[in-house]
């Protein structure tokens, strides 16, 4: 191989061109669910997913993946083997007229974490807590806390303790994210040059 | 960045006509009402398929779009621009990573496109086949061929398949930077000297052909894709996106006193649409299928990387470790 980039011409002879290794199954590791709140006060809201070996390093990988750009202030994140999902219910059905009532009162309550989807294309929000003894009872549960007139699309619940929150130790690892203009359009302003050399130009 | 060239497969309509026709009609008066298709909504196997492709040949194209320009970061005039470049090509490998987790809801892993990619079997926008000689043809694909990517981008964002949209919409949030930095280099080279302003010339001498092949086939010969604009998985013809790009940028070119090489290139005031010397679409499909000036440069350098990384996978992987295909 012959490049114009010395790098490239540098790179040691791997296996053969054109061909890959077999891949070990899970290659690419397993997938987490990303939720970021974007301003104090505001709600958590799922933005996507990576992909890592565990929640500590899929944390890592969410803040380099999701919060270069815009405001955040914290940012947590899930396996997601751990988000219970409702149906999703199509154009004027309400998710939580498809969950049952709890019949059964756990005696031993977690916290769980709801979210909503309110309209279709967007992304899930975080509405509040409940205690539960189990995922459908989390459900169930907020049913009774959550529901209003307004349609709900899809319903999650995640326990609380399988979530990777952002400590507080943590948090400042979006302050200076103000400061990195040169990843903001703003920065690059080059009309004042660009007008005087067309008046130049012109004359 | 992107090109809207994609290349889609030849459509075998009669698949549609094993389709439950209910379910089709729900589906399609769904899309009609302007609602979004989600992962775990019923699709057609034709749009599952044909929207795995397009959107894994975005997120190749954002992988390899990285290649010809992370090669100018150690050779950017200056810590403002090296500092800007990078944060460009970091970027564009996020935009990679947004998009494999999209087409990964439809239900191809990402291990299988990666695979697909390196064995030539998946394909990615065909520009990035060429090679960026000086620093000014890496400000020419900042400003130019990001700029055509955004033509594409914002049409597609408009889309029917949730994840793609909401990954476009960020995408489209992140880009409006790049185009900016690429505009404000360009500026830099022409004002500069007679040096810097021949270096730009000469960037757009060599990459105005592939600019061109960029938004993929005239619509005169690429394949019949009436039944994707009606499931708005293409929203918008190539010869549309390609005229919508000239008319934005063709004038913002000549006003830097730059030409462009082309002698047929004028607009047409009657109709409002650009004439042009016809794309060479041969060459165009000898690139694509590998003959290109870096098509094995671009291939190998990801694969060796792909390798090379190999062993910092297992050493991470844990034994809890499972795939699990995301939500949205």
């Amino acid at each position: 191989m012959k490049s114009l980039d010395p790098r490239v011409n540098r790179l040691p002879v791997v296996g053969k061109p054109g061909e890959i290794s077999p891949k070990v199954p899970l290659d690419q590791l397993g997938t987490f669910e990303v939720f970021v709140q974007p301003k104090e006060g505001k709600p958590f809201q799922h933005e996507g997913i990576v992909h890592a070996p565990d929640v500590e390093m899929a944390f890592v990988l969410a803040k380099e993946t999701f919060t270069r750009r815009f405001t955040c202030v914290s940012l947590y994140v899930c396996d997601t083997r751990n988000v219970y999902v409702s149906p999703l219910t199509e154009a004027t059905s309400n998710a939580y007229d498809l969950i049952s009532e709890a019949t059964e009162k756990s005696t031993h309550k977690t916290s769980y974490e709801i979210y909503h989807l309110l309209k279709r294309g967007k992304q899930h929000v975080h509405v509040g807590t409940v205690q539960a003894g189990s995922p459908q009872e989390a459900m169930a549960e907020a049913k009774k806390v959550f529901k209003n007139d307004k349609t709900v699309y899809n319903i999650w619940a995640v326990k609380t303790s399988d979530i990777r929150f952002t400590t507080d130790e943590e948090k400042d690892l979006w302050l200076t994210l103000p400061e990195k203009k040169f990843r903001d359009a703003s920065a690059y302003k080059g009309g004042d040059k660009l007008k005087e050399f067309l008046e130049r130009h012109n004359a | 960045m992107y090109g809207g060239g994609n290349t889609f497969e030849g459509i075998k309509t009669d698949s549609i006509a094993q389709e439950d026709p209910i379910r089709l009609a729900e589906f399609e008066a769904r899309i009609e009402r302007g609602e979004k298709i989600e992962p775990t909504d019923w699709m057609p196997a034709l749009y599952r398929k044909q929207l795995i492709r397009m959107i894994e040949q975005h997120a190749h194209s954002e992988i390899i779009g990285a290649l010809p320009e992370g090669t100018w970061i150690t050779r950017a005039p200056g810590f403002k621009r090296k500092i800007s470049l990078m944060a460009k090509v970091q970027d564009e490998v996020g935009h990679g990573q947004l998009l494999y987790s999209a087409a990964e809801t439809l239900g191809k892993t990402r291990e299988e496109m990666i695979d697909d990619l390196i064995s030539g079997k998946s394909k990615y926008s065909n520009i990035f086949n060429y090679p960026a000689f000086t620093w000014a043809d890496s400000c020419f694909i900042s400003w130019l061929v990001d700029a055509g990517a955004i033509v594409n981008q914002l049409a597609n964002a408009k889309g029917s398949y949730g994840p793609y949209c909401r990954a476009l919409d960020r995408i489209c949030a992140e880009e409006s930077f790049h185009l900016k930095y690429g505009h404000h280099c360009v500026i830099y080279l022409a004002t500069g000297t007679q040096k810097q302003r021949d270096m730009f010339q000469e960037a757009i001498n060599r990459w105005w052909k592939p600019m061109m092949h960029f938004f993929g086939p005239s619509d005169k010969i690429s394949a019949h894709t009436e039944v994707l604009m009606r499931w708005k998985v293409k929203m918008s013809s190539n010869d549309d996106m390609r005229n919508q790009f000239l008319d934005m940028y063709v004038p913002k070119i000549w006003e830097l006193g730059f030409t462009i090489p082309d002698e047929n290139l004028k607009k047409n005031t009657e109709t409002g649409r650009w004439e042009y010397t016809e794309p060479d679409w041969e060459e165009f499909k000898r690139v694509i299928n590998g003959d290109g000036p870096c098509n094995k440069e671009r291939l190998e350098v990801r694969r060796i990387a792909e390798e090379r990384g190999r062993w910092v996978r297992q050493a991470l992987k844990k034994a809890q470790t499972q795939y699990t295909v995301p939500l949205a």
